[in-house]
């Protein structure tokens, strides 16, 4: 008895180890065949594609909408819309649980910073000749989008949302103080004796406000200051920003957050923009996703170009992209194609990014009537757009760049809480970031 | 185990069958029992405890192919200083949580094991907490430990304390996460106190008061030992739980400020969901494991040998 209990065990363990090993199998991407995902599509074949928007619920009945103008004129391709994850930030693991099961979408909305990750997983449509056709347009995107839809020389997207970051600040706050309001010609020691002039401790004002979660949205502020110093993030695949120029640009800020006291430290990411909403931070570096917000809490505000150092403005873009996928099959990689050339079309952008409160795409949209009516109901709008043309670098598109932000992130929150020295703490984070980059 | 399953003997039709036959029948049914929830554990269990150990072999972020590193996940995390001050503030929350919730839990359970008025309300006062989801207890925490609007910073401001930053000072945030923790999992240890109380012999009890015992001494020697086995239970539990800790962090501070509310759970967490070191995570789950599986092993020992048998 205890022979045949054992001999069953055995096999079931054997059958189990066996199993293990064939899904160990699943770790591994496709390999690249190097053949175009639509070589030789047909346009009349009946296609069903899958588009991932990642957006919330009042953007996603946009894209319905234009899922179902799209099929009235195209009756041969069905789209199945859906929002893919819970939120933005799911995507990337519902695409990844995609890629194990076979069952990720046509295309799917990604942030910029993923680009490297997933045209690392071989799933992705190279589209770098499709773009280059003269009809599709692609210098009409800003360069810092087109940058970063390339990873390792391969276009594997296209812009899906264009943003900056700018100095958006509260009028009120300036006429208490006295100060005069920011100019685009602002230096940031301009900035840093302005934030110092509007904080005032009894009311709980503060000049201006810094997230320190150690996410990138702690990390990514801390570029276009890096940037203006003359500094890089990487040189070739080894971490650059612990240059001086990189400790210059930390101690700018850390001389505000620590010896001044005139920046808000955030803990999490969400509280500094309800706090300048409501009037207790003078001064924030943010993008035109606020001004929603900022409209809605009636302030009087103002944009303008970052601060810069020795008459650099340079500012940080985080375009998003539409990341297309190669499932086997000519006919839906060519239709994806198209409906994506067709949904970031300069005539169809601007019932998409314009009507849900974004920055239009590309540049020729600034005629259209959709784009003054954007700055008419969002003031500072243009301001934003101007100042694309700021963005002249991109972030990586590494894999091995989350970690890398990850860290920074941690290293800038050190020392604006005064627990290290910018260049020890950026010399940690180099150090931590080298093994996630080269390997 | 499927041999361990009774068939109601049927003599009339099995008579006709040969022993091989019946065997197989009787096999077949035990397997229909005992099929679908083995086919759970070993899909939803097993199967992706021991995928996640290959994963632990390899450095790999879920999209890109994988590459076979061996042990190095494992070389590398015990060096990681990440790692190590995760482990550290891990430590320190068992070491406050456990022995914290097990005297709270016995002090509340002798409380209410009183004859007093409104007993039954009390008792469902001590225990709503515990059924809360932490999500919902953390959210709550969240708003009383505001340092600009929170009820707590109010209440000191009355007694005429310096305000204090709570959650958002790097000192104090573990303190008050053991806190809040407390008080969502005191009601669990309350309850099985309260049972473990109620069961201990009444005559016991009597019979140390009849010999002159005082009831600190009744406690003592009678109540105490008579607890051991649930606090052996209660102390497996509690360090499980606490090692375990996620959502409570995850709705507070999410493992800020500066990192110091990262326990290994969270750290894995961000490991594999936010970074996508996937393989690293793995490792790191791994280790976790085997840990608290030693831990496990070392208790039930001990507590055989001193003779109270609970698991």
């Amino acid at each position: 008895m205890t022979d045949l209990r054992r001999g069953r065990s055995f096999r079931l363990l054997a059958g189990g180890l066996g199993a293990a090993l064939t899904l160990s199998a699943c770790m591994g991407g496709t390999t690249d065949s190097g053949k175009d995902a639509a070589a030789g599509y047909d346009p009349k074949a009946a296609v069903t594609i899958t588009w991932w928007t990642g957006q919330p619920e009042e953007q996603e009945k946009v894209a319905e909408q234009l899922a179902a103008e799209y099929h009235t004129a195209h009756p041969n391709v069905t789209i199945k819309v859906s929002p893919g994850a819970p939120t933005t930030d799911d995507l990337l693991t519902k695409l990844s649980a995609g890629f194990t099961s076979d069952s990720y979408p046509d295309v799917s909305y990604a942030y910029g910073n993923w680009a490297g990750d997933l045209g690392a997983s071989g799933k992705a449509q190279d589209l770098t000749s499709y773009v280059q056709d003269p009809s599709f347009g692609w210098d009409d995107f800003p360069a810092a989008a087109r940058e970063v839809a390339t990873s390792k020389g391969k276009v594997i997207g296209i812009p899906a949302l264009v943003d900056n970051l700018a100095l958006i600040y509260n009028k009120a706050l300036f006429d208490k103080a006295g100060v005069a309001y920011p100019t685009d010609q602002w230096s940031w020691d301009d900035f840093r004796a302005a934030a110092k002039k509007l904080t005032d401790k009894s009311t709980n004002t503060y000049g201006t406000a810094y997230s320190v979660s150690g996410s990138e949205d702690t990390t990514w502020h801390l570029w276009p200051l890096l940037w203006q110093h003359g500094g890089k993030i990487l040189d070739g695949d080894k971490p650059a920003f612990n240059s001086d120029a990189g400790v210059a640009a930390l101690e700018t800020l850390r001389q505000m957050a620590v010896d001044d006291k005139s920046m808000y430290l955030d803990q999490t990411d969400e509280k500094y923009a309800p706090l300048f909403n409501s009037g207790h931070v003078g001064m924030m570096l943010s993008g035109p996703w606020a001004l929603l917000e900022i409209k809605e809490a009636k302030l009087a505000y103002g944009v303008a170009d970052l601060p810069g150092f020795n008459g650099d403005h340079q500012t940080v873009s985080g375009p998003d992209l539409w990341v297309l996928f190669d499932h086997g099959d000519v006919n839906r990689a060519g239709a994806t194609r198209d409906f994506m050339k067709w949904l970031t079309s300069a005539s169809v952008d601007p019932k998409w990014n314009l009507a849900v409160g974004n920055l239009p795409l590309r540049t020729s949209e600034k005629s259209s009537p959709e784009y003054a009516a954007y700055v008419k109901e969002y003031p500072g709008g243009d301001k934003f757009f101007a100042n694309l043309a700021n963005a002249k670098q991109a972030r990586p598109t590494l894999p091995g760049y989350e970690v890398l932000s990850r860290n920074v992130g941690d290293a800038v929150a050190a020392v604006l809480q005064g627990q290290a020295q910018p260049k020890e703490a950026l010399d940690n984070a180099a150090k931590k970031s080298v093994d996630a980059i080269t390997n | 185990m499927a041999l361990t399953f009774a068939v109601t003997p049927r003599t009339q039709v099995s008579a006709l069958k040969s022993p091989r036959k019946r065997a197989l029948r009787r096999n077949l049914t035990g397997w229909a029992f005992a099929g679908p929830a083995t086919l759970i554990v070993i899909g939803l269990s097993i199967f992706p405890a021991v995928w996640a150990f290959f994963i632990s072999r390899a450095k790999w972020n879920g999209i890109a192919p994988a590459t076979q590193v061996g042990w190095r996940n494992y070389r590398l995390l015990v060096q990681d200083p990440d790692m190590i001050a995760a482990t550290k503030h891990t430590l320190l929350l068992t070491a406050l949580f456990v022995p914290g919730s097990i005297i709270l839990g016995i002090v509340i359970a002798i409380a209410l094991n009183q004859k007093i008025r409104l007993i039954g309300f009390y008792r469902t006062c001590i225990f709503v907490p515990y059924v809360a989801s932490a999500a919902a207890t953390g959210i709550l925490a969240g708003f009383v430990f505001n340092p600009q609007f929170g009820v707590a910073n109010d209440l000191l401001r009355h007694l005429g304390i310096p305000q204090q930053q709570f959650l958002e000072s790097q000192h104090q945030a573990i303190y008050i996460i053991c806190l809040i923790a407390l008080w969502g999992e005191v009601g669990f240890t309350t309850v099985i106190y309260l049972a473990a109380l109620q069961d201990i012999p009444r005559d016991l009890v009597e019979a140390a008061r009849m010999d002159g015992a005082s009831p600190w001494r009744v406690f003592r020697h009678v109540t105490l030992p008579e607890l051991r086995p649930v606090t052996v239970f209660a102390a497996i539990w509690q360090t499980i739980t606490a090692m375990q800790l996620f959502d409570l962090i995850y709705t507070t501070t999410r493992g800020g400020p500066l990192n110091s509310t990262q326990t290994i759970v969270y750290y894995i967490y961000e490991l594999a969901f936010q970074t996508q070191r996937l393989g690293y995570g793995a490792a790191a789950a791994y280790l976790l494991f085997i840990v608290t599986l030693l831990l496990s092993l070392l208790v039930i020992w001990y507590s055989r040998r001193r003779g109270s048998e609970v698991f």
